[in-house]
């Protein structure tokens, strides 16, 4: 059995637990005694949100209930947030405003002044809570690296916290150089060109690597290990070798998801876990704040698979991910809280509490199957809205379309937020559309009441319990399917989730078509005038694409002696199968992107698209 | 009746996107037509190049991820200085290529854009209406390549127009006759559907290609063509190897006809080997347990059964023809838990024979598996 099939164990074993729990509340008295004053204390405790209003309301909201046995379901089977099995959120206070004044909340909803309670304590604490720094992370990457740089700089002029995410385009993340047979067109385009080391240094000028104030993050795959042993070589070429373990940010990394859904690729499957483990192995040892994988299921929603299937898909991703580091002799909870999760967040009504039921199934699979303390068993979750929702038919209704999918993201107790801009069916979107979008958040959690108050706000309604236990079954479904396949890697093989969820896309658009699936202004309620928003496109210059492509062969032309023998290292490492990130660290002082990969791919071949 | 319209669909270089192609793919075989398709991430080299073997009427490019503009300026140029203008392209991305875009595109020698909203339908009738036509007098080949694709066309438009024997010019020898025959290794590989062939072929394409810097290759491959319909012709798309200027490559449609090949096939190989090729390599479709596709005595001189280990009961054995008449048998996917009864249980028919056949086990979709390098030693062994 696979570790994915003693998850499915684990989760019906919790599931039991839970019963065991409920019963045994009921006929245990001195248990049912516990668990009531636990209960009571806990309420005791809640300190009072005022509405501007003056309207008093608790900080967290729990259900109405007094008896031992639903006392004790919906500790076990729920949790408060920031407790196990971590439904109702990764953390307490997610999304709350900072406390104005400390009152404690009775039960009658009486308000009276708590005195030392620990939220007290709390108010006079200038630390603040985990997401209360900056949610928002700037997605940007445009022509080369200089030009993101100054975006960049211009983005974050007014923040605290400098938290950059940078898209490449795709020369890069195809691992090959800006030289390459017919590429000269895409240099720059859709994101910034990276070649060398050099361009690494350009990319982040001026940024204090360093600092606990900044990180970045690079969305990545295929050629990862590379790209994160230039931006390291970077850091040190500006800040010395000591920086290397301060460094913050986040790399993509999921393999398994291209291969599934993105077709991003470059050596074959196992080549591309191995360099990633080689990767993992390196930086959760030296760079402990850094987040070497995000394990993203928004790709395989965006190409067309159901709700259910982009949480199984992704969440068996990330044990198979789990499983294939432990087996490397990573310790657990050294990398297990250096995983992050990416989702994509949709109209289907299972997005009520897919995220929700996602990060149950995490913590009790990384609990009970691997051993993971408490901070390696968090499922740490970016949700972006959908943008294969949007659609180019009267665009602007996409305004409410992500409007409404920000409501279910925050429902969901997702840790960050990308909210679409309306006119991304035409383009890449512009700075009117992107603001929109941005202030779509701060209206939600801002400017109305929902959020801000009270945690668990919209938690539990008996219709979200509902979608949970029937998502909660599909996924475990999926599980066992991929299981009986021989696990994910087996199961990617064999490519059954690429056909499942082309399956699915291929529905999706049948059900489109024949009017079973309502889109407005698309197949209901059309008014058949279609408003273009006056596009501007930022195209990369010829110029700057040719500046590109002779600072790489200046490059090339400097290194060549280093080069040649860096890389003749480097491809013995790998083949004698050892870890061969240090290698990669030197190999990406003197080499570009697509001499380490073409190298690479001398070695362990090239990845055969499965068509 | 004339020959079906024959096409070629590609994604660009550093583009992913192909959920997009692989509908109209499948709309456009739908309506009679034969796709070639390249796959996704393909240089403009590897389009032209593929463009000018399969000697294709239009090349449909399918791209979402920006530089559109030169990148299909580039496929045009590279079609006009290569002699094959007579290669039209066409082609689309949604929203991300604009009005004006598609208007600097059309000015650069692109046939047509489809925008967002584009019916299936009207891209169908458009290839049809625009490519279908019957063509007029062919430009003078560049190069031997471009000429032997042109020979090739010819004897697979003539066997359409159901004419018994091909045309004289068809038949007659391409430039270069010196070489011809000369060493020509025909090698013809065959199986059921999925036990690997194609992967394995690209293989031992890679090996031949490192191991002799100026040797050629020649592919044939076949695939199936849909009743009344058109075909998808989809082995490029995995044999990335075989992308090279040193490996001419033909896919071909079976055209309604049952056994593994098509009713042109024999003529066409045996033009093929008398071209020049160190190798000649001929794939059959995936085939039943009855198929005899390769003539006893004809061009093909060493022949290759690819198996795959989940072949059924052993009485199936008995029934596979081409267990008989193979050169070589090969138990592909022998990673599998299977094989290994495999192997003994073919080993046993094959002893049966007494014909001193050859049993290999491979797993061809692994990078310098040394099954593979044994099957390419034996298959250069045999060079003539």
């Amino acid at each position: 059995m696979s570790k994915l099939g003693q998850v499915v164990e684990s989760i019906e074993k919790y599931n039991k637990f839970v019963l065991d729990q409920v019963k045994r509340a009921r006929t245990d008295e001195k248990f049912g005694r516990e668990l009531l004053g636990r209960w009571n204390d806990t309420k005791a405790k809640i300190p009072v949100s005022r509405t501007p209003t003056g309207l008093p309301l608790p900080r967290l909201a729990l259900p109405e209930i007094d008896e031992p046995g639903e006392i004790a379901r919906y500790l076990f089977a729920e949790g408060l947030p920031g407790e196990f099995p971590f439904l109702n959120g990764a953390y307490r206070e997610m999304y709350l405003e900072p406390i104005r004044e400390v009152e404690s909340f009775e039960k009658n909803g009486e308000a009276v002044a708590a005195g030392l309670s620990p939220a007290n304590r709390l108010k006079k604490q200038p630390a603040r809570l985990p997401l209360q720094e900056e949610p928002t992370r700037l997605f940007s990457g445009l022509m080369l690296a200089e030009d993101t740089n100054e975006r960049f700089h211009y983005l974050t002029q007014h923040q605290r916290t400098h938290r950059l995410s940078t898209a490449f385009d795709g020369p890069t993340l195809y691992g090959i150089d800006s030289d390459a047979d017919g590429v000269f067109g895409k240099i720059g385009e859709g994101g910034v060109a990276i070649d060398t080391v050099e361009d690494m240094v350009r990319l982040y000028d001026g940024f204090d690597l360093g600092s606990p104030n900044f990180s970045a993050s690079m969305t990545i795959s295929g050629p990862a290990p590379i790209i994160m042993a230039m931006y390291i070589a970077a850091a040190k070429r500006r800040f010395g070798p000591k920086v290397v373990p301060k460094l913050r940010g986040t790399i993509q990394a999921d393999i398994f998801k291209e291969v599934q859904a993105q077709n991003e690729t470059i050596f074959p499957i196992e080549a591309s876990l191995r360099f990633l483990t080689d990767m993992v192995e390196f930086t959760t040892r030296e760079m402990p704040r850094w987040y070497p994988i995000s394990i993203s299921g928004y790709h395989i929603g965006e190409a067309g698979s159901t709700p259910v299937q982009q949480a199984a898909y992704t969440l068996s991703n990330g044990f198979a991910y789990a499983e294939m580091f432990a087996a490397r002799g990573i310790p657990v909870d050294q990398f297990g809280p250096r995983l992050s999760f990416f989702l994509d967040c949709g109209l289907d009504v299972e997005y009520i509490a897919l995220a929700r039921v996602s990060r149950r199934i995490w913590a009790i699979g990384m609990r009970d199957v691997f051993g993971a303390g408490p901070r390696a068993q968090l499922c740490k979750l970016h949700t972006q809205t959908s943008g294969r929702s949007l659609i180019a038919a009267e665009f602007k209704n996409n305004l409410t379309r992500t409007a409404v999918e920000l409501m279910l993201a925050y429902m969901n107790a997702t840790n960050s937020c990308h909210s679409n801009s309306a006119d991304e069916p035409f383009t890449t979107p512009s700075e009117e559309w992107i603001r929109l979008a941005a202030h779509g958040q701060a209206i939600l959690l801002e400017e109305s009441g929902i959020f801000k108050h009270t945690m668990n706000m919209l938690s539990g309604s008996p219709g979200m319990k509902a979608v949970e236990r029937s998502v909660e079954a599909a996924i475990l479904d999926e599980f066992r399917e991929i299981e009986r396949l021989g696990g994910v890697l087996a199961a990617v093989e064999d490519r059954y989730q690429r056909s499942q969820i082309q399956n699915a896309a291929h529905r999706y658009e049948q059900q489109i078509y024949d009017g079973v699936r309502p889109i407005i202004g698309l197949n209901r309620y059309r008014n058949g005038t279609d408003d273009i928003p006056e596009v501007k496109l930022a195209r990369t210059p010829r110029k700057k694409q040719q500046l590109q492509v002779d600072r790489l062969a200046k490059f090339k032309k400097k290194n060549a002696e280093k080069a040649k023998r860096t890389l003749d290292r480097l491809a013995n490492v790998v083949e004698r199968g050892e870890n061969c990130f240090p290698m990669l660290l030197e190999a990406a002082e003197v080499c570009s992107l697509g001499q380490i990969t073409g190298r690479l791919q001398e070695v362990v071949g090239r990845f055969r698209p499965m068509v | 009746m004339a020959s079906p319209i024959r096409i070629l669909t590609a994604v660009p270089i550093c583009d992913g996107h192909d959920s997009a192609i692989n509908t109209i793919n499948l709309e456009f075989i739908r309506h009679g037509i034969e796709v070639i398709y390249l796959g996704y991430h393909r240089s403009v080299g590897d389009i032209v190049r593929a463009a000018i073997q399969e000697d294709v009427r239009a090349i449909g490019i399918s791209s979402y991820n920006g530089g559109h503009i030169e990148f299909f300026a580039e496929v045009v140029g590279l079609l006009r200085k290569r002699g094959a203008n007579d290669i039209k392209v066409f082609g689309g991305g949604g929203g991300t290529i604009t009005h004006e875009d598609a208007a600097a595109m059309k000015r650069k020698g692109v046939d047509n854009i489809f925008f967002a909203g584009t019916s299936l339908t009207e891209m169908t009738d458009y290839v049809r209406q625009h490519y279908g036509r019957p063509r007029g007098k062919r430009l003078r080949a560049k190069s031997p390549d471009h000429e032997l694709a042109h020979k090739l066309t010819d004897i697979e438009d003539a066997y359409a127009a159901r004419r018994k024997r091909p045309t004289r010019s068809a038949k007659s020898k391409i430039r270069n006759p010196q070489s011809a025959v000369r060493n020509t290794n025909v090698i013809g590989f065959t199986g059921p559907g999925g036990a690997g062939k194609t992967t394995l072929i690209d293989e031992l394409v890679l090996r031949f290609l490192n191991q002799n810097p100026k040797g050629r290759i020649a592919i044939l491959s076949h695939d199936p063509s849909v009743i009344g319909e058109g075909a998808l012709l989809g082995d490029r798309a995995t044999m990335i190897n075989s992308q090279n200027d040193r490996v001419f490559m033909r896919s071909m449609a079976t055209r309604g006809q049952a056994g593994g090949l098509s009713p042109a096939t024999q003529d066409c190989l045996a033009l093929l080997a008398r071209s020049g090729f160190d190798h000649v390599i001929i794939e059959t479709v995936g085939t039943g347990q009855e198929a005899m596709p390769f003539q006893k005595n004809g061009i093909v001189n060493q022949t290759v059964l690819v198996m795959n280990p989940d072949y059924g009961s052993r009485l199936q054995l008995q029934k596979i023809v081409m267990l008989d008449l193979a050169d070589i048998v090969v138990v592909n996917k022998s990673d599998l838990q299977r094989a290994r009864t495999a192997h003994t249980e073919i080993e046993q028919r094959l002893e049966q024979n007494r014909r001193n056949q050859r049993l290999i086990d491979t797993v061809a979709k692994r990078h310098r598996d040394p099954g593979v390098d044994e099957l390419f030693g034996l298959i250069s062994r045999s060079e003539l």
